[in-house]
């Protein structure tokens, strides 16, 4: 009895402890999958009758929309994709914040996700075979897409000369530019078209600071983000929020970012503007968005990258900003690197049952402008009109938030941009302007290379949590550079950023020997 | 005999485990199912061949968690941060606890309880945001008001990590005393008020009677409560260590832990493997660290161990 007893307790204990442990590995473990690759490839057209079904998971920035609301899109959807791909469609949409996890998650856990996109993280995708390798079926299931696309671009979704995906196809040459309120710049009398680059700004925020005191000047995009990124940098895969091994200008040479003069500089401004209380003093740890901080009508201005000409940007981030009347000066040129285009890549998931029907049904997000506003939109009258020129607004008294279902704010990240209806209050010529953007924009000299990260997959975790760290403190000013840059820069070594490089550098020079 | 008395015994426990059922059955779906998951730990994943099948690759996801000195800083900031709990935490109870008890009249204590239970209800997002308009560098009260009247420099307290050991007991003790004190009084009324009397009679004082006859009788209770915590001494308070900081990068020295180090990596990465190595590591240190705390007490006091 009494050893019953301890084993008892033994046992409660031994359950306390693992307790924690046993939670965190309950996602992906209870519902444990029988997920199996090959039975992914049966070939299912062999019955052209048969209606397949398919998941689309989006992240979407607006309201989750009720079941109800979410089976109306799709019946219409359907009545459409029935015919004509033999394709059924279970919408999924995601909050953006936690579409990476949950699509992750879901994978593990076997439940069903036919299509989904990356955000920022494609070569993880690939690498852990998250995504199906798309390119033997994308000439019979999408070679509309494919056309439309171009080889330039789906290059940039490749990982040894094997596709994995399709690229959003949008305006995607995003050009910094300082958002400001007009009222305040010309009550001042500031002429913001003299204004051409970062370093010129300060004199603007100088003069902002001494008219009003009690505004700070310039707010935060984000958490840790002044919007101060250097020019024409590469990234190489990497994201801009945690970049390591870069390219600076023509030369296929990796450097360390951190190092270079570049990121001293901006260091340096930031800790400028901070020590003059131009900027914000919270930007590093802030959880609110530049939209927020703009709204409560304390600030001037904020510095992001847009990919749509000034007039319109400064036009569309309006209602956001509080209704203030804003302006949008540009202040860099635009850069393409393989990453602008892979950012947003929409994929098949490897463990779909259906890859070919999947794969149509993406093809038509791409090429049928019925489709894809359906799913941007919803249905015609209930969640949006259309004017007789062809302009897309919300119904009489309604707006994004009250509309049974939109998903307007993803426009950026659905298939095809240019077949969606713009939006009233757009200027239709902004099209054709960044249409040329995207062609005309300067463009990397390692145009189409991903790094594959999986051989120094522990030195990536390592840096990444020095750069967390570190980063934010030092973009945003709240730190001094002068001392904390080379403590920064020990700590990376130390966390295996030369094996990163050395591994960048050797795989760029084998893509290269291969071009 | 022996075996009638068995008997009666099975016989009278048969309904309470009955009651434990439900909650033995949820133990066993919740923590012990999905200990299959520990495969993770050691395997490379691959969402085609799913967890079973993916390839085993040793203790390679382990490696990241020794690769820099994060993993001492983490590890050092987990046990340091539990023990001041552990320690701090009994102590404040206990005294609170104490204080309660003492009150006497039930509508004052009722009403003392309730306000020292309020933060419990507050979930870590809000404290998190109470302590940010407190300590904000622009804005916050204490740059604002306090530091403001004091004719002190405003401090940028998200970039400062002096003062956040301080910050974040204080933090923990506001949120967890008044539930944490609600064990140690259910133990004081349960001891026999004659003791009291007696002690009262032979002209004890009130600290008398606090030292001699209620701290010793709560003995057994703080050493089961203590070991429990030294269990889960390698477990962090995710959401007090994750957003009462605002993760903040400058802070990580003495914020992170390794919850949240896991975490940070793997939201920038998504590695399950890697997170389940993380997490057995600490399973394996924390059930050792069990062991290791009832040898000890059973050698200081066999009476009072746990097993």
């Amino acid at each position: 009895m009494k050893l019953t007893k301890r084993l008892l307790v033994f046992a409660m204990v031994a359950i306390m402890a693992f307790g924690a442990f046993a939670c965190k590995a309950a996602e992906p473990a209870t519902t444990a999958p029988a997920v199996s690759g090959d039975s992914a490839a049966a070939p299912a057209a062999e019955e052209p009758k048969a209606i397949e079904k398919v998941v689309y998971a989006y992240a979407t920035f607006n309201n989750i929309p009720t079941e109800e609301t979410l089976t109306t899109v799709e019946e219409a959807i359907n009545a459409i994709t029935r015919d004509k791909i033999g394709v059924e469609v279970e919408l999924k949409p995601i909050v953006i914040w936690d579409y990476s996890s949950t699509v992750s998650l879901a994978l593990q856990g076997g439940e069903q996700i036919d299509v989904f996109q990356s955000l920022g993280d494609l070569s993880t995708a690939i690498s852990t075979d998250m995504c199906l390798d798309i390119t033997d079926i994308i000439d019979t299931c999408a070679p509309e897409s494919k056309a439309l696309i171009g080889e330039n671009w789906l290059a940039a979704c490749t990982s040894g000369g094997r596709l994995y995906g399709l690229p959003t196809f949008k305006p995607i040459a995003l050009t910094q530019m300082v958002v400001y309120r007009q009222d305040i710049a010309d009550e001042l009398g500031i002429d913001m078209s003299k204004v051409n680059s970062v370093s010129d700004v300060t004199a603007v925020l100088e003069q902002v600071k001494a008219a009003y005191p009690d505004m700070t000047p310039v707010a935060a995009v984000n958490q840790g983000n002044l919007g101060l990124s250097p020019q024409n940098v590469d990234y190489l895969t990497d994201s801009m929020y945690a970049p390591k091994g870069v390219l600076m200008g023509d030369e296929l040479t990796v450097v360390d970012y951190f190092a270079s003069p570049e990121f001293a500089n901006i260091c340096n401004l930031a800790r400028d503007w901070y020590t003059k209380g131009l900027v914000m003093k919270d930007a590093a740890t802030t959880s609110s968005t530049a939209a927020e901080l703009m709204a409560s009508g304390n600030y001037f201005c904020y510095i992001a990258s847009y990919s749509y000409p000034e007039a319109d940007t400064a036009a569309s981030l309006e209602a956001q900003c509080g209704g203030f009347d804003l302006g949008a000066k540009t202040i860099g040129s635009a850069f393409l690197d393989t990453s602008s285009i892979n950012a947003l890549t929409w994929m098949v998931s490897s463990t779909s049952e259906a890859p070919e029907a999947a794969l149509k049904f993406l093809n038509l997000t791409f090429t049928d402008p019925d489709v894809t506003n359906l799913i941007i939109y919803g249905l015609k009258d209930r969640d949006y009109v259309l004017s007789d020129d062809g302009f897309m607004s919300y119904p009489e008294g309604q707006d994004a938030t009250t509309v049974p279902y939109t998903s307007q704010l993803s426009c950026g990240t659905l298939g095809n941009f240019f077949i969606m209806y713009p939006m009233a209050g757009t200027n239709v010529e902004s099209l054709a302007w960044e249409l040329e953007q995207n062609q005309s924009a300067k463009t990397s000299v390692a145009m189409g290379f991903t790094f594959d990260n999986s051989a120094v997959k522990t030195e990536y975790t390592a840096v990444t949590n020095v750069i967390e760290q570190y980063l934010y403190g030092l973009v945003c000013g709240s730190v001094d550079p002068t001392t904390e840059i080379p403590v920064f820069l020990e700590r990376l070594a130390d966390a295996g950023m030369g094996t990163i490089i050395a591994e960048k550098q050797a795989q760029l020079d084998a893509w290269a020997a291969g071009k | 005999m022996t075996k009638k008395k068995k008997k009666q015994q099975r016989a009278s426990s048969a309904p309470l485990l009955l009651i434990a059922a439900p909650g033995i059955l949820y133990l066993l779906i919740n923590n012990y199912v999905p200990m299959f998951g520990v495969f993770l730990a050691f395997k490379d994943f691959n969402y085609r061949k799913g967890i079973f099948g993916s390839d085993w690759n040793g203790l390679d996801n382990f490696r990241f968690l020794f690769k820099t000195h994060d993993a001492w800083v983490m590890t050092r900031n987990t046990l340091l941060y539990n023990l001041a709990f552990i320690i701090i935490g009994t102590v404040a109870a206990i005294f609170v606890a104490v204080l309660m008890y003492e009150l006497g009249q039930r509508s004052r204590v009722k009403f003392f309880q309730s306000i020292m239970l309020l933060p419990n209800l507050l979930s870590w997002v809000v404290i998190g945001f109470i302590v940010y308009a407190f300590l904000n560098a622009d804005t916050g009260f204490i740059n604002n008001t306090v530091l403001k009247a004091l004719h002190i420099e405003p401090i940028s307290w998200y970039s400062t990590t002096k003062p956040w050991p301080f910050i974040l007991i204080v933090t923990y003790l506001w949120k967890y005393v008044g539930v944490n004190s609600i064990i140690y009084m259910a133990s004081i009324s349960g001891i026999d008020k004659g003791i009291f009397e007696a002690a009262q009679l032979d002209g004890a004082t009130k600290m008398q009677q606090i030292f001699r006859i209620t701290l010793p009788m709560l003995k057994p209770t703080i050493i089961i409560l203590t070991l429990m915590a030294i269990g889960r001494i390698f477990y962090s308070d995710f959401g007090l260590f994750y957003q009462v900081p605002q993760q903040s990068g400058r802070l990580f020295e003495v914020t992170q832990t390794i919850d949240t180090y896991v975490y940070h990596g793997l939201m920038e990465l998504k590695d399950i493997g890697m997170s389940a190595a993380a997490a057995l590591y600490q399973s394996v240190v924390g059930f050792l660290l069990v062991l290791g705390a009832n040898a000890l007490v059973r050698k200081v006091d066999r009476e009072n161990a746990l097993f």
